[in-house]
């Protein structure tokens, strides 16, 4: 399990974000990776389940080329072939995989060799209905294998055409639960055969007997009817075959099928009876009413599919199947079945939906819009009035229903209706006064949206409304936003935008008349939102706002208080009235409120803005004032952008304030390469000369009293841009990169800044530092924020960093004019701790491997340069010291043996061996080792 | 007839959502770009998924009272399929979405839209939604089980399933099947014994051993009293009958029988299973929504079918009775800082006076927390729940012979602690919710008899048949109070 594990992870990282996970390796090196492991034969059946389920799920982003798939399914046809006998589920997932990649990396419709190898296949293994012998297990390949078919049936429409006759005998023959799988295959094949023929010109009786007999290759020349197949009920004219042909065979088939439709699942019914009812549309020989037998079992199903698939008969044969009393009758169940205690809200909806879509005999309009059938009367939807016990989709629901219904109604009918409606609305405008939940809230304003885009013209309700509402923001002004969207989304969509004024004016005055205690600052920043929304009407006069926000600021603390948001929010309204058409009536009022503010609020850039606003007033033309305002709206470049109010709350204001994310890549740390002579310890110059000291190891270790002495690793990186980043990224500024680490073994790395990085400039280093706790290999990861340059800010992901063992290696932190004695000296007093077993973790341990090509001198060369304490070659004898911050030391004698190469290491930290091993493995690459424990 | 994906998704309160399980069909989606043309919209990956759904189902920033992408109030959030949004307001949408909720879980899928480029198609026109539904509700009993709230860790390994369910239900995106429903997998199955009668898909083998069926009938009564002439009180009550059949054979025959007393009303809105082999045009005729007329059939409800191996539901229906079991009145008046609280309870003499449990609960919202409670009852006992809140009256197993119970006194609320708001039951807007279960018996009188079950099969088996009546949404409001209309027909 050990090696499933890490697969694990990468599978789900790359099912979680192919994105993401390909901006780390490629989905060439990936896909190698996942054929490989599927070949290897220690893998297990679940492991390989999971490989192929990356497949599965993004054939088209591992195989971006058909060739590419269809190498890839060559390879997992060899794959298949091998796998045995017993692992069923990974087979059955290995044959899905390949027609997933045959079908979407367009093999199938470019008719490739492999695609064709790969039907054979299908087909044989459909054939081979004798696998008793293997037990009943291997029903599940068959069942894949027609599931498989069916899928490139669809795909390309009619390539089973000439197979017919086989697969009709198949179908026959199987008894077991498969038989719906034969089935739904060779139905789906007839329906795409008829529809061929229905398209050619003129079509002779041998021709159509012909697709029943079929029992030929595959027919691929077929594929040019495409994709384009649409269920009949999208088609604007329905393929039909000429009258006239004997369809007495193909009668019998229907009916036989349709009889024993009833061994199928439900699901798998409805969806036989959809092919059935296409084929019987397209060929005028068979009758609708051979459904009739299967109706009444229908009308009465539970089943929500098969429901749905009664009312697409309906729909196809209206009243040659139907009569009207069919009709009546089913529109009832219909009502009954949208309100039915037992049937989940779901479905509900959908029965509700079903009502509004209802297929007529004869419907008056065709439009596809909602309408209601002319059976529904408010009687018959009386059961469907929307309570406030109903969950928010079907209160919201019946709403839009009876709506409907009301509209239509007869007059004394549809008052008593409208009535009823309304007061549902003013029951539920009663919770959200009493503190409904938010919940509540939207779902009310949602239902008076409704209300109104059906009703606004009952202009007695309609001024009822705006009433409470007012009423209700007087004590709730946090709904203020609600208000406002309730006001636009009206207006933008109703022809008579009367209403949203009245609403308007309505709450301008509720402020006005609002005791001026519960003018707080919480609920004054509502207001504010609401004064500016009304600012924008020009049919509502404005200076009452002007008085309201002139005394507001008089009368209270606001200006000594300085609050920026406030002054911004109230400079918000001023701006939506300087383009105020009657700016002509309130233009003293106005200069007046400007002026104050610029006088007194207690904030420099308040002030600036209003005396701003001021001069604008007084020197500019209502025309030229509003055109200045209305470009304000534009943006521009960054440098004009300010976060103040000069332009209108917008989007493009939202997004400069806000920092945005963006789910690629775009910057990444690279490694730089350093020689390993390179590598002298910074600490070089801490101390002058002690080369006189007796004892080296008592220098050594004094050194570590000095706090933080030989604490960190320090790693260069250049930040560069990923390969393929957006232009918009070309160049970035101010970036500040964040580090999280994956493990508690380092302490925490703190934020680095660069002032900018541009795509065609010479990288800029990074210099991170690490304070490992304990050395061990680790993972950053790395986040960054930075501007781009038009202004916006963006938050963005880097690739994870790996930190190997190797990396964290110090040379022994000695000072640099060191003789060599007096390291040898520290070397073999650290050796001999830790060989009689001083500090405790201490352990010794042995590696052996043989030279290959390479010669020992080269290996030490290139990987310990750094590291060495003493360099014999003549008594082939080398000593290395790595030390691992905090206090780790790891040092190797090796020597050169007859036949091998043998490392002795020491370290006082045992922990750190798995580590060494491997490290030593992989540098002396795929040479043989043996490692025995000390 | 195909679904492009599917999700689930749990979300925790105050969590970010977390994709539980996911699954996309490629071939699908090849078939989704080539009929969508330029108006293909790809689905996202996975990492975003969540935020995504959250925002339409209004579940994410629960803190903030109003955001605008996901309080819109042009939204229409009344159908079941929503729509995807990605890339800000005026981008890319991905519909029909259709979710399925249970507590933590959302099950949600795409189905194909098989429809010309151009503008929205109705949802009733698309094949795949139905099927989509069926496939979440089958998805939801699987994940869930019957009670709905499954320990984590049974819900892990449900979850760790899914992929070989998927494998056998929808193993390219089509739907065959719906999944099994958790636990209610049959015991004794033998594969299906193979020859000329052909096995149906819905049943994976035979059944085994002893011949058994069991038929319940459960009926469940809902009412809301409002005891005011301005406001009339309503009933109703619906039933299911739920069968278990052990039988053996292939297609073994079973035909259950529902009767009605004389005088009875007719059983409306009959849903049956789709096992059901034929059904009587007469049976299917009485509908609620209708106007009823005494000639309507009445019976007997004969149901041929041929039973799937698990527990199943083989029918369902409303039924309009006479009276409500128990009626109730409740007044409450408001005195400073108590109520005067005055329930009586009446059961109708035609119900059979045995329970085995019957409760009434009075529940106080807006209130402080209640301090000394006087009140008496005529019968039973009566508790104070330990959050002060809820009065619980414990009637037992019988009313006592006059058929009457009564609840007298005084419920002071001196507590400084405020207890549970409720923003319905402001003022005086009260009600008592009851509780009760009445083994043996139905309101409609619908009744299954064990000779009328009737099974073709070789072996006699043991019949076994049930029938109980439980209390759902059964509520008295006080008749001093405002109560909230809890149906149009009344109005009508």
């Amino acid at each position: 399990m050990t090696i499933a594990d890490p697969w694990d992870q990468r599978i789900s990282a790359f099912l979680l974000s192919p994105s993401e996970f390909l901006a780390t390796t490629t989905s060439e090196s990936f896909l190698a990776e996942v054929l490989h492991e599927l070949r290897n034969d220690k893998a297990n059946d679940q492991l390989k389940v999971l490989l192929v389920s990356v497949l599965l799920e993004h054939p088209t982003i591992l195989c971006p080329s058909s060739s590419v798939g269809e190498e890839t399914a060559v390879e997992l046809l060899s794959v298949f072939s091998n796998v045995p006998q017993k692992s069923i589920v990974l087979k059955c997932n290995i044959m899905l995989a390949i027609t997933n990649v045959i079908i979407c990396t367009s093999c199938l419709a470019t008719h490739t060799k492999t695609a064709e190898d790969w039907l054979d296949l299908l087909f044989q293994t459909i054939q081979d209905t004798n696998d008793f012998r293997c037990g009943l297990s291997q029903q599940a390949l068959r069942a894949t294998a027609c599931d498989c078919l069916r899928e490139m049936e669809t795909c390309n429409p009619g390539l089973l055409s000439q197979k017919l006759e086989a697969l009709y005998l198949l179908k026959q023959q199987e008894t077991t639960v498969l038989h719906q799988s034969y089935c739904m295959l060779y139905a789906l094949g007839l329906k795409n055969a008829v529809r061929i023929l229905a398209k050619q010109k003129d079509v002779t009786d041998l021709e159509f007997k012909s697709i029943l007999g079929g029992n030929e290759g595959f027919a691929w020349k077929n594929s040019q009817l495409g994709l384009t197949s649409l269920p009949i009920n999208m088609m604007v004219q329905v393929p039909c075959l000429p009258p006239g042909l004997d369809c007495k065979e193909l009668k019998s088939i229907m009916s036989s099928l349709l009889d024993e439709s009833y061994l199928l699942t439900p699901i798998s019914q409805s969806a036989l009876l959809r092919e059935l009812v296409e084929v019987v549309a397209m060929v005028p020989g068979l009758s609708p009413t051979l459904f009739k037998s299967q109706l009444l079992r229908l009308f009465g199903t539970a089943d929500v599919s098969l429901m749905h698939a009664t009312l697409f008969m309906k729909d196809t044969f209206t009243d040659s199947l139907f009569t009207a009393e069919d009709e009546n009758f089913l529109l009832k169940r219909l009502v009954g079945t949208a309100q039915h205690p037992l049937l989940r809200i779901s479905e509900k909806l959908f029965y509700m939906e079903c009502i509004l879509h209802f297929p007529e005999n004869r419907p008056i309009s065709s439009s596809g819009e909602e309408s209601l059938p002319v059976l529904v009367t408010p009687r018959l939807a009386a059961s469907l009035h929307p309570t406030v016990f109903n969950d928010s989709a079907t209160m919201l629901c019946r709403l839009n229903l009876l709506c409907l219904v009301h509209l239509e109604a007869d007059e004394g009918e549809a008052d008593k209706g409208i009535d009823y409606l309304f007061d549902h609305i003013m029951a539920l405008l009663k919770i959200v006064d009493n503190d409904g939940s938010r919940e509540v809230v939207v779902t009310s304003f949602r239902g008076l949206y409704i209300f109104l885009t059906h009703f606004n013209g009952v202009e007695q309700l309609s001024e009822k409304l705006i009433d409470r509402l007012c009423d209700m923001y007087s004590r709730h002004s946090r709904l203020a936003p609600n208000l406002i969207g309730l006001a636009d989304r009206i207006q933008e969509n109703l022809d008579d935008p009367v209403w949203s004024v009245k609403l308007l004016r309505g709450l301008q005055k509720s402020i006005m008349e609002m005791p001026p205690l519960q003018l707080t600052i919480h609920n004054l920043s509502w207001h504010l939102k609401i004064l500016k929304r009304v600012a924008k009407e020009g049919q509502i006069t404005q200076k009452n706002t002007i008085y309201l926000l002139l005394n507001v600021l008089i009368n209270s603390n606001l200006c000594e208080r300085g609050n920026w948001q406030v002054g911004n929010a109230v400079l918000a309204v001023c701006r939506n009235l300087l383009e105020h058409p009657s700016i002509d009536q309130m233009f003293i009022e106005l200069a007046d409120l400007l002026q104050y503010i610029s006088v007194h609020y207690d904030d420099t850039d308040i002030k600036d803005h209003a005396r701003f606003y001021y001069t604008l007033l007084t020197n500019l033309s209502w025309e030229k004032l509003t055109g200045l305002l209305v470009k304000g709206l534009d943006g521009g470049r960054a440098k004009e952008r300010s976060h103040s109010a000069i332009i209108a709350e917008s989007e493009g204001i939202a997004s400069n304030l806000t920092v945005h994310k963006t789910n690629r890549h775009v910057l990444q740390l690279i490694k730089v390469h350093e020689k390993a002579s390179q590598n002298s310890s910074e600490n070089s110059e801490s101390s002058q000369t002690m080369a006189e000291a007796e004892n080296w190891l008592e220098v050594y270790q004094s050194q570590f009293q000095t706090p933080g002495f030989g604490s960190e690793v320090t790693l260069r990186y250049n930040l560069t841009h990923v390969k393929e980043s957006d232009p918009l990224f070309d160049k970035v500024f101010t970036i500040c990169l964040h580090f999280e680490l994956k493990d508690s073994n380092y302490a925490k790395v703190s934020d680095i800044h660069v002032p900018c990085v541009f795509k065609d400039r010479k990288p800029p280093e990074v210099k991170v530092k690490l304070k490992p706790f304990q050395p061990y290999p680790t993972t950053l990861c790395i986040s960054a924020i930075f501007t781009t340059q038009d202004g916006r800010s963006w938050h963005s992901r880097l690739p994870d960093v790996g930190v190997s063992f190797p990396e964290i290696f110090l040379p022994v932190p000695l000072p640099l004019n060191t003789s060599c004695e007096s390291k040898e000296q520290v070397f073999d007093h650290i050796w001999e701790a830790a060989a009689s077993g001083n500090p405790d973790k201490s352990a010794i341990s042995l590696f052996c491997f043989k030279t290959g090509d390479e010669s020992l001198a080269t290996l030490i060369e290139r990987h310990f340069q750094g590291y060495l304490i003493t360099d014999h070659p003549t008594e082939r004898l080398w000593k290395v010291l790595f030390f691992l911050p905090p206090m780790c030391h790891v040092l190797l004698k090796i020597t050169q043996a007859e036949d091998a190469v043998q490392v002795s290491v020491a370290t006082d930290n045992w922990e750190l061996l798995p580590f060494v091993n491997s490290y030593l493995q992989n540098i002396t690459d795929q040479r043989s080792t043996t490692v025995t424990d000390g | 007839m195909s679904i492009r994906a599917l999700w689930v998704v749990s979300h925790e309160k105050g969590e970010s959502g977390k994709v539980r399980f996911s699954r996309r069909f490629p071939t699908v989606e090849f078939r989704a770009k080539s009929l969508a043309g330029t108006q293909y919209v790809a689905i996202p990956e996975d990492r975003v998924i969540p935020q995504l759904l959250l925002t339409e189902l209004g579940l994410v920033d629960a803190d903030k009272p109003y955001v605008e992408v996901r309080d819109d109030c042009a939204r229409q959030h009344r159908s079941p399929a929503v729509e995807l949004r990605f890339n800000g307001p005026g981008g890319r949408t991905l519909w029909p979405v259709l979710t399925v909720t249970q507590g933590p879980l959302i099950l949600a899928c795409l189905p194909l839209v098989e429809a010309p480029p151009g503008p929205r198609p109705p949802l009733p026109s698309l094949a795949s939604v139905s099927q989509g539904l069926a496939l979440l509700s089958g998805l939801q009993d699987f994940l869930c089980g019957p009670g709905g709230k499954p320990e984590p860790d049974v819900q892990a390994s449900r979850l760790a399933a899914l992929p070989s369910v998927l494998l056998q239900v929808c193993p390219l995106g089509r739907p065959l099947d719906t999944p099994p429903p958790a636990g209610l997998v049959p015991a004794a199955v033998a594969p299906s014994p193979g020859g000329a009668q052909k096995q149906p898909a819905w049943k994976a083998g035979v059944h085994r051993g002893r011949a058994v069926v069991s038929v319940a009938l459960t009926e469940k009564v809902r009412s809301m009293q409002y005891g005011k002439s301005s406001q009339q009180d309503i009933w109703d009550v619906y039933g299911m009958v739920m069968c278990k059949c052990e039988v053996e054979g292939v297609l073994p025959n079973v035909t259950v029988t529902l009767t009605l007393p004389p005088n009875g009303s007719p059983l409306q809105d009959i849903l049956v299973h789709p096992c059901v082999t034929s059904l009587d045009a007469s049976i299917l005729t009485a509908c609620s929504v209708d106007e009823n007329d005494g000639s309507a059939f009445s019976g007997p409800y004969k149901f041929p079918f041929s039973p799937p191996l698990e527990l199943f539901r083989l029918c369902s229906y409303t039924s309009q009775v006479p009276v409500p079991p128990i009626l109730g009145s409740y007044q409450l008046k408001a005195e400073e800082n108590h109520l005067k609280v005055n329930v009586v309870l009446k059961l109708h003499e035609s119900v059979k006076n045995s329970f085995e449990y019957c409760e009434a609960h009075i529940p106080f919202f807006n209130q402080n927390l209640m301090g000394n409670v006087e009140v008496k009852v005529s019968s039973g006992q009566l508790e104070v729940s330990k959050e002060k809140n809820l009065l619980v009256w414990v009637l037992g197993q019988k009313f006592p012979k006059s058929r009457e119970a009564t609840l007298e006194g005084t419920v002071y609320f001196s507590g400084t602690v405020a207890g549970p708001t409720d923003p319905l039951c402001t003022g005086l807007t009260a009600y008592i919710k009851l509780y009760f279960r009445v083994p043996d018996l139905t309101l409609s009188g619908c009744s299954v008899d064990q000779h009328s079950v009737q099974v073709y099969s070789s072996a006699k088996p043991r019949i076994v048949t049930t029938r109980e009546l439980v209390s759902s949404e059964y509520y008295i409001w006080n008749s001093t109070g405002d109560a909230p209309v809890s149906s149009g027909l009344m109005v009508l």
